[in-house]
């Protein structure tokens, strides 16, 4: 009978089962924090193993029909709210992301979190309710709910867990993200109130009668909320606070899922909704994006932090996935969509590795390193390899995204296109420089000969538990670059039609 | 006299109260009352009976559908929407008082007494359709509460905010009985009805104008909107807790209450002219509210700087002037009353008595009481309006309609106005789980005794409770309650 039930309400089950969970764990009191961590690793296994199991066989043309939930929710004042979750082409792969990444921190951050680790494995699980909620709702205003329930979990990881400057980081977090959504609130409830609904269908059509300049503020109000996620220069200043003072958990998930809510709601919303207004401002948002890839590029090569200098690549990749849903064109999209997960799965790792060493070493500055790969051969090999993804060594994912995306921008439409592609294609080579010489300071060379330095407090290598959570990433960066075709085709057909509308 | 039972079902959801409040002060004649337990439990129990009664009674009189009325007291919808909403607010006050109060060392029956005669005050306020009445009515809930503010009258401060309040207060009140006489030198009539349609005869009056601006003076220096709002800080400061908590709520909320039914019944006529002010004041208590409370380090002062953006708030509501906002500013009233009363409450719960309450006080404490931490988070992320509390179901409706009435610019300064708001806010769940207090502090914290708050802090509990069910559950309340308050007892012409 169970079984029956999670059938029919898969994405109910797949999108509050962590919350349920997480809330069970709360009550656990501290001397029980181990028991409360197996739990929540477990729970959140299972809900990938649900999510893998049921949505792997999925055929692609009937996603979102097939996988979907759908009744009226609440009518306050007129406008029915409905409670309509979906998986479709869009989304389907970052759900299993999401499913996918909230297991591996948990196991990743097993001992980094020394006090009160029992509520910050529960919050994890909340927040994943937060961000699959995101994913696969398809009614704007309960979108909206989950977007910024996502924000209240993220807000206590980084500010009760995270390092010194941790309350100056999460609030700025939180002023930032809600000062984009607040905005968008306000273009939501005026559109709702044209369209009398909030279901994207129903407001496109409405949108499309409305003049241009209209169409433009809204669009421009979506844009900013979701550019602030992304976060697309100049509005990123927040993410290397919040990334250097969360926790590794923390940063892991914002790295690898939160800031996708970003570009995933251009995708979703704000390109389908108004495309006059997309078609307008794309290359606006084009050389926004190639900015971001050189600036963040540039600034990451400056630092002295590792995480920092990961938290500035990140922003560097997410400009390539903006530039890749700006270029609209099918392979651009496509390959935005790619990257997506790849820097979901490079930089999460990245930070995970990070995080490992951090452990170790209760330090991060590069200074304080080198000689590092003759104390740990073996964190040194994953370290390499995810170094090599994130920069987009063909044969591993990054290559197969970042290849679309620049592809996909010299073939597009706007007349700067081989331009701008040129000029981010400066951004694979900077990004190469930035990492490897990172990777040559810390790794290679003499030890930093301090008694105090980073290289004189590791000594032992990578045990299993952290084996365990980085096999299964490698494995997928391998995939990734060598049959990128299976986290494709399921989109294919949804980009194209959704461009074909958009161009028209 | 005889009354007829509709009169009687009218006045006695008032008389229920009024009784309990006649009764304590015979308690309070023991000079015992401050050593013998049972005494105060009894003079509380008192209390809360008289409350309760008259909630049973008006929850009835709701059910059945019955609109009775007596006179110029119209018990109608709206004001028994203002009734179940004083009186909850009321008893959530009068469980908070008996801890605070034993913390004080201050356990005195009058108080409750004060407290009840306010209530009443309330109700009647919110269900009066004359002016003179409106303005006894004003009397009756402002006095009691002037004396309430100064409730521990050892402390200077005390003493102080209670005369402030009073001054001012007794001020606003004759700007209001002044505005009730130019109305009546220009329709010749005190009662809201007949006023309403013979302004809306011909063109309006200035002197009928100048009456209704005076009129309206009265009910924002009870909402405390800029620029009446100067004695509120003070005041909030100096009362106790809870009555700070209460007189935010209750005192707000039937003067929006109040003011909703002069403007739908009595002053349609001038209702643009009006709306036109209204929207500045407004915009004025937003900016200046929400600049002010960053700025604060005592949570009071905080939370009464926050409850004079959130009549800005409430003012938007009213600006926009359609059933549905109308509405939604019945279901803001409720969120407010939940997650102001568990802001308030929140300081009993943790036992800081005196007049300062800082943040520094707080931290550390979200850890040592689970619970309570997590209750008072959420109902500081509801006075932010962040979802899925029923904060932001409040400011959804409220700047829906008014970007509906095509006024975009105001909803988007609301926005802009709370995300200010979310800094200060979110100051209490940091200073509650992120901070960690010095070794000075710790070691004070250690030296004073364990603090037991149980009703205080189930009031906290009940508030956050409240604050997430509303929050997910927001059609309910507004379709059987606010929705029908509005629709059943105003007729409102756009």
């Amino acid at each position: 009978m169970i079984t029956a039930w999670i059938n029919s309400h898969l994405l109910s089950f797949l999108v509050f089962a962590p919350l349920l969970w997480g809330l069970a764990l709360l009550p656990l009191s501290e001397r029980q924090a181990p028991l409360a961590k197996l739990l929540g690793l477990l729970g959140s296994l299972g809900v990938f193993v649900v999510a893998a199991v049921q949505l792997l066989h999925l055929p692609a043309d009937a996603l979102g029909q097939i996988c979907a939930e759908r009744f009226p929710w609440f009518t306050a004042v007129g406008i029915p709210v409905d409670y309509h979750l979906a998986v479709d082409g869009l989304n389907l792969w970052l759900v299993l992301l999401t499913t996918f990444l909230v297991p591996l921190t948990l196991l990743g951050t097993w001992n980094s979190i020394s006090q009160r680790a029992g509520t910050a494995f529960a919050l994890f699980l909340m927040l994943e309710t937060g961000m699959l909620g995101a994913l696969v709702a398809q009614d704007l205003l309960l979108f909206y709910l989950f977007w910024e329930a996502m924000l209240l979990p993220m807000y206590f990881l980084i500010g009760v867990w995270g390092g010194d400057e941790r309350k100056y980081a999460a609030t700025k977090f939180v002023l930032f993200t809600l000062s984009g959504s607040l905005l968008w609130l306000v273009a939501l409830l005026y559109l709702a109130g044209k369209a009398g609904s909030f279901a994207p269908g129903v407001m496109a059509q409405t949108v499309a009668g409305l003049p241009f300049t209209t169409q433009s503020t809204l669009f421009l109000a979506f844009a900013l909320a979701f550019a602030i996620k992304v976060p697309l220069f100049p509005l990123h200043t927040w993410l290397p606070d919040a990334h250097t003072q969360a926790p590794t958990g923390g940063s892991v998930i914002l790295a690898g899922v939160l800031l996708k809510l970003g570009s995933y709601g251009f995708l979703r919303f704000a390109l389908p909704m108004f495309p006059a207004a997309a078609v307008h401002f794309a290359q606006l948002l084009a050389l926004l994006s190639v900015a971001a890839i050189v600036y963040g590029a540039l600034v990451a090569m400056v630092q002295t932090d590792i995480k920092k200098l990961v938290a500035y690549s990140s922003v560097s990749h997410m400009g390539f996935i903006m530039l890749g849903i700006a270029s609209m064109t099918v392979l651009g999209t496509q390959g935005a969509m790619l990257q997506m997960l790849n820097h979901g799965i490079s930089t999460g790792a990245l930070f995970l590795l990070v995080g490992m060493l951090y452990d170790r070493a209760h330090t991060r500055r590069i200074a304080d390193f080198g000689g590092v790969a003759l104390k740990m051969p073996v964190f040194t090999a994953f370290f390499l390899i995810v170094t090599l993804s994130s920069i987009g060594l063909p044969l591993t994912n990054g290559f197969v995204g970042e290849f679309m995306i620049l592809n996909g921008t010299y073939t597009s439409s706007f007349p700067w296109g081989r331009a701008v592609a040129c000029v981010a294609t400066l951004g694979v080579l900077l990004s190469a420089v930035y990492l490897l010489w990172m990777v040559k300071r810390v790794f290679w060379g003499p030890a930093n000969a301090g008694e105090d330095s980073g290289t004189a407090h590791l000594h032992d290598d990578l045990n299993v538990r952290e084996i365990m959570v980085m096999l299964p990433i490698v494995g997928l960066i391998f995939w990734m670059g060598i049959h990128p075709q299976t986290f494709l085709w399921q989109s294919e057909g949804q980009v194209t039609r959704m461009l074909s509308e958009v161009k028209r | 006299m005889i009354l007829t039972p509709a009169e009687l079902s009218a006045i006695l959801p008032l008389l229920i109260p009024a009784m309990g409040a006649c009764l304590l002060p015979i308690a309070c004649l023991d000079s015992d009352q401050a050593t013998v337990k049972w005494i105060r439990a009894s003079m509380f129990l008192i209390a809360l009976v008289a409350l309760t009664g008259a909630f049973f009674y008006l929850t009835r009189l709701w059910a059945t559908g019955a609109q009775p009325s007596f006179g110029a007291l119209h018990m109608d919808r709206l004001a028994q929407f203002g009734g179940i909403f004083v009186l909850v607010a009321a008893a959530l006050a009068v469980l908070q008082l008996w801890d605070h109060l034993h913390q004080e060392g201050w356990v005195k029956g009058e108080t409750l007494a004060l407290l009840l005669f306010s209530v009443v005050g309330m109700m009647l306020f919110a269900a009066s359709g004359n002016l003179l009445v409106l303005f006894l009515a004003l009397e009756l809930l402002s006095l009691p509460l002037y004396a309430l503010t100064a409730t521990v009258r050892l402390r200077a401060k005390a003493m102080e905010g209670g005369m402030k309040y009073f001054l001012t207060g007794a001020v606003a009140s004759a700007i209001f009985l002044m505005g009730s006489v130019l109305l009546y030198g220009a329709t010749g009539s005190l009662d809201i009805a007949v006023i309403g349609a013979r302004l809306g005869q011909g063109p309006v009056d200035p002197v009928a104008l100048a009456g209704a601006a005076l009129l309206l003076l009265g009910f924002l220096f009870k909402m405390s909107v800029v620029p009446f709002h100067q004695w509120t800080p003070d005041v909030y400061e100096a009362a106790p807790h809870p009555i700070a908590g209460f007189m935010s709520v209750a005192t707000k909320g039937v003067a929006v209450l109040a003011l909703m039914r002069v403007m739908a019944v009595g002053l349609p006529a001038v209702g643009p002219r009006m709306r036109a002010a209204l929207a500045v004041l407004a915009v004025l208590s937003l900016v200046l509210g929400n600049l002010a409370a960053l700025a604060q380090t005592s949570i009071k002062r905080m939370l009464a700087y926050s409850s004079i953006s959130h009549a800005g708030y409430l003012l938007l509501g009213l600006v926009a002037a359609t059933p549905a906002a109308y509405a939604g500013m019945l279901f803001y009233l409720l969120a407010y009353l939940a997650m102001n009363m568990g802001a308030f409450g929140v300081l009993s719960a943790f036992g800081l008595v005196g007049d300062q309450a800082t943040f520094d006080q707080l931290k550390g404490l979200g850890w040592k009481r689970p619970g309570l931490g997590i209750a008072v988070s959420l109902c500081m992320f509801s006075l932010a309006g962040l979802p899925p509390m029923a904060g932001f179901y409040g400011k959804y409706m409220i700047f829906k309609e008014l970007i509906l009435q095509g006024h975009v610019g105001l909803a988007v300064l609301g926005v802009l106005a709370s995300l200010v708001s979310v800094y200060y806010y979110l100051a209490v769940p940091v200073a509650l789980f992120m901070d960690k207090p010095s070794g000075q502090e710790q070691r004070e914290a250690a030296e004073r005794p364990a603090v037991l708050a149980p009703l205080a802090g189930a009031t906290v509990l009940i508030c956050g409770f409240l604050v997430l069910a509303m929050g997910l559950m927001p059609g309910t309340i507004m379709d059987g309650f606010a929705r029908r308050a509005v629709q059943d007892s105003l007729t409102i012409v756009p």
